[in-house]
């Protein structure tokens, strides 16, 4: 987030796009109704309905997959209004006349057959937004999880700077991260673009001042993202994984396919809380600690670093992860430092990353609401808003965008579009909420999200199973009429390994980011009919399948 | 930007803020005055009438949660006036007529304390014939998380407040009339079968514990060993929250989550339903407990750590040699710490040379 979540309350306009905030950032979505209730305008771009679309003033319920068409002819209804923000671009930006000469490309008449939302929706949002002074945008995976999730982005930021919403309180383009950590991850190094901090992997002087602080030569360059890494495995030349705290056959896509690969490995360890389906292929498994049961700090989406504490012991001879990876470098043959808790580790991190310097586990316990990076010093209070004076890299890049389609398309055989993402009540693989009484109860198994007309016409109803396939494997899950997909579409929760939806979809990443098309891909529905033996238990367990074969019956 | 003034609370000069209420200026100031009803992150609502204070010039005693602060204002509370401290003693007694009480005589403890308790201790309370007018609980609510005690409720309606103005699903709301009110739904379903997502925001804003999480119903505040502070381990949102522990058979064990007071943290006293309830998989049985390796029968074996590590040393050495380090991977966890996600970024580049290392941040 360029800005921060106590602002949220204090805005008069949020424009929300790709994000079922209510369900995925419950906490930050309380701000909203707050903002709403003390008389913010909320805006929601969202293919599906949801709790949000029926609180906001508009909804723009886009087709998947034209986001870009749709914020492109938002900045065109601007531009033809003369409500861009002259001073802001001349004095922070570049690119300004290539970007407005393509944005006349985007006009509003073929925006609404394009995305399917009404043209004076898009006009209205669009005015609103460039003449509200606090208004801000909110994003999350529905924007980024495309093969052109980079363009949506950069759409957007186009958005934001040419209304000059940027760089001020109440305003930004703000990302929704949506793991506890995924910022930190990134922030710690744990990135082939980036050493700690994001200082360029390929830079040499980077390169020399880590070689120099670990005391061992460092391999020069990028190294592969999680995608080509991914590839790798499948094609075979990755030998080797070490894998902490994630299962990649459920979280990767088109898990069918990489699951041959992991089985090739040479070697692979995987270190976690519980047991899934990478631990099938592991020769080795080291136990891990949950965060109640180690110290150390999780960054948030606001770029907030806090701390984690720990209140309780592991079970039995599981360690805390920052232990595991220390004696196992040792163990390796590299002299890695004998820390004594993850306060010296963070020590190491200030030392090495100036955006971080001013940060420490002392003055964390000191500071109940955390400090937001940049901190380069010790007496630097942090940074509740970024780009306060004109953008971080010096002048802001217009960057053009044009519609690109989804990868993969409805057809014939295939006729439905499948989004996926998560529900309230559970999260990512589902290790932690699925092992809860309460979560469970709310959602107990695998729906999907059908079009009435669509279930008419397949002749299913609320509750009946459907085997959901693919190009790339099936899955099974029941049939929920929900009222809040478009035609054509169904959408998934990606929480059920049962229903391990990744079976489903394309491994396509964004070319810039690695990020891979959950949220489009082509799918056919398969009506279960009770008495013909295709049910999920035959298929999963083979001694189901030798029990029931040959009488037909269950 | 508010304009800054000064006010008197009980002789002392406080400094006050054009549009706040005399409450919130006297908590800054330290100045303790009772309150049942109120919380921070609701608009007033003057229903519990512990607060009241005389203020110079009106001639009833006033809620000082929804009296606006004014330049020159002289306020007392129970400490210098004896009609607030006498309003106390009386009103506390009423209350604790409709409460479930002690073998002391004073309103119950709860595993999410009592206010009522507190307060009644603070007063010369008066024993008055206990009132015969029980609320109505909901009893068919198959919710496994929040409970309703109705013998500990004072209607002071935080919790249907929070429900709409916070959480905004109304889920709950005061139902009846009279000595019929009670904190119901809509025809008084279960929460499962209503618009409540389990947030608990209702558990955590009750100041009597009237509403109170059903996992840890039985374990009280002093039984606690302590609060740990820390940061949810869910979605991106960065919730503060307190994680409870207790011994349980002899072992410390995270018990129960709560959320920290309004205004210290950046969730300003709000969480989730999985940040506040689901805590099972903690301590849950099917936790790996042992390192494991591979042995020659194809299955996974427990070892010592001392085996585990050199086996997995020796064997991602040997893919190193055979092949190089491109053919390395190093999938670090958006889940785990900055720290441990700095050292695996270390174990590859630095233990490995291998620039192969990314996290599930990617996706």
């Amino acid at each position: 987030m360029s800005n921060s979540i106590p602002e949220i309350r204090d805005l008069d306009f949020m424009f929300i796009i790709g994000s079922n905030t209510t369900e995925a950032h419950p906490i930050i979505a309380m701000e909203m109704k707050v903002a709403r209730q003390r008389g913010a305008r909320m805006v929601v771009a969202d293919p599906r309905k949801i709790w949000l679309t029926e609180y906001c003033d508009m909804h723009l319920q886009l087709k998947p997959g034209t986001d870009v068409w749709l914020v492109n002819a938002m900045a065109q209804v601007i531009v033809d209004k003369g409500l861009v923000d002259k001073d802001f671009i001349a004095k922070h930006t570049e690119g300004w006349p290539e970007l407005k000469a393509n944005l006349a490309k985007f006009k509003l008449a073929e925006a609404e057959r394009v995305t399917g939302v009404p043209a004076a929706l898009i006009k209205a949002a669009a005015i609103e937004y460039a003449t509200t002074r606090k208004a801000a945008i909110y994003y999350t995976l529905g924007i980024t999880e495309h093969a052109h999730g980079t363009d949506n982005i950069f759409s957007l930021a186009n958005l934001v700077m040419m209304t000059g919403h940027l760089g001020v309180p109440f305003g930004g383009l703000n990302s929704l991260r949506g793991q506890n950590n995924v910022q930190g991850a990134t922030d710690a190094g744990a990135t082939p673009l980036y050493y700690t901090g994001f200082q360029p992997a390929g830079d040499p002087a980077i390169r020399a001042k880590f070689e120099a602080a670990w005391q061992t030569e460092l391999t020069a360059g990028v190294g592969k993202n999680l995608n080509e890494i991914m590839k790798g495995v499948e094609d075979g030349s990755v030998k080797a994984l070490y894998v902490m705290g994630e299962d990649i056959l459920i979280s990767e896509p088109n898990t069918n396919h990489l699951e041959h690969g992991v089985k090739k490995l040479e070697f692979l360890i995987h270190q976690d809380i519980f047991m899934n389906e990478t631990t099938k292929y592991a020769h080795v498994v080291f136990p891990g600690a949950n965060f109640a049961e180690k110290d150390g700090v999780f960054t948030n989406t606001d770029r907030r670093v806090q701390r984690v504490r720990k209140a309780v012991n592991p079970p039995g001879n599981a360690r805390p992860d920052w232990e595991i990876l220390c004696d196992f470098a040792r163990a390796a043959g590299y002299a890695m430092p004998h820390y004594s808790d993850p306060g010296e580790v963070y020590a190491e991190i200030a030392s090495l990353a100036p955006r971080y310097a001013g940060i420490s586990h002392e003055r964390l316990d000191a500071t109940p609401m955390g400090i937001q990076w940049p901190c380069p010093s010790p007496d630097h209070p942090g940074t509740v808003y970024m780009h306060k004076d004109g953008p971080v890299k010096g002048k802001g890049t217009f960057i053009i965008t044009n519609f690109r389609p989804p990868v993969e398309l409805p057809d014939e055989e295939y006729p439905y579009n499948l989004a996926t993402g998560r529900v309230l009540y559970h999260y990512n693989a589902g290790t932690q909420t699925r092992r809860d009484s309460g979560t469970m109860a709310k959602v107990g198994e695998c729906q999907i999200e059908v079009h009435a007309e669509d279930a008419a016409r397949l002749g299913v109803k609320d509750g009946d199973k459907v085997k959901v396939v693919s190009r790339r494997g099936g899955v099974y899950a029941k049939v929920w009429i929900s009222g809040r997909v478009q035609k054509g579409n169904v959408w998934m929760p990606l929480h059920f390994t049962e229903a391990a939806i990744n079976k489903l979809t394309i491994d396509v990443g964004d070319p810039l980011a690695g990020t891979a098309e959950y949220k489009v891909c082509a799918v056919n529905l398969l009506p279960v009919k009770p008495g013909n033996g295709d049910t999920p238990e035959h298929e999963s367990d083979p001694a189901l399948v030798s029990l029931h074969k040959g009488n037909g019956q269950h | 930007m508010a304009e800054t003034f000064t006010i008197t609370i009980d002789g002392k000069p406080v400094e006050a803020q054009s549009g706040e209420m005399v409450l919130r200026a006297a908590q800054r100031a330290g100045i303790h005055i009772p309150t049942l009803c109120d919380d921070k992150r609701l608009d007033p609502a003057g229903a519990c009438r512990a607060c009241l204070v005389e203020v110079d010039g009106q001639r009833r005693l006033q809620p000082s949660c929804a009296w606006k602060v004014a330049p020159g204002q002289n306020v007392k509370t129970q400490e210098t006036s004896k009609r607030v401290q006498r309003h106390q003693d009386v009103l506390v007694s009423l209350y604790m007529a409709d409460h479930k009480l002690d073998e002391d005589g004073l309103p119950v403890e709860t595993c999410n304390g009592n206010g009522l308790r507190e307060w009644a201790q603070e007063c010369q309370t008066l024993t008055l014939d206990p009132v015969e007018a029980p609320r109505a609980a909901r009893p068919g609510d198959k919710n496994p998380y929040i409970t309703f005690q109705p013998e500990l409720c004072v209607l002071c309606a935080r919790c249907t407040r929070y429900c709409d103005e916070i959480e905004a699903v109304n889920a709950i709301t005061l139902t009846g009339r009279g000595s019929n009110t009670t904190i119901g739904t809509a025809g008084m379903r279960g929460l499962l079968d209503t618009t409540c997502e389990l947030c608990g925001g209702c558990i955590d804003t009750c100041p009597t514990g009237a509403l109170v999480e059903k996992k840890a119903i039985e374990i009280l505040p002093q039984q606690l060993e302590r609060k740990v502070r820390t940061t949810c381990n869910y979605c991106g949102v960065g919730c503060q929250m307190d994680l409870n522990v207790a011994k349980v058979d002899g072992v410390e064990k995270v018990v129960r989550v709560t959320s920290p007071p309004p205004g210290e943290t950046v969730n300003d006293g709000n969480l989730c339903i999985k940040g506040r309830f689901a805590y099972d998989f903690i301590h849950h049985k099917d936790r790996i407990t042992e390192p494991m390796i591979r042995k020659q029968d194809g299955k996974l074996h427990a070892v010592s750590w001392d085996e585990a590590l050199k086996f997995a040393a020796e064997g991602m050495n040997r893919v190193k040699q055979r092949h190089g380090p491109e053919a390395m991977g190093f999938i670090s966890s958006a889940r785990c710490t900055g720290e441990e996600n700095f050292l695996m970024g270390k174990v590859a580049r630095a233990a490995f040379k291998s620039g192969n290392v990314h996290s599930c941040a990617a996706t």
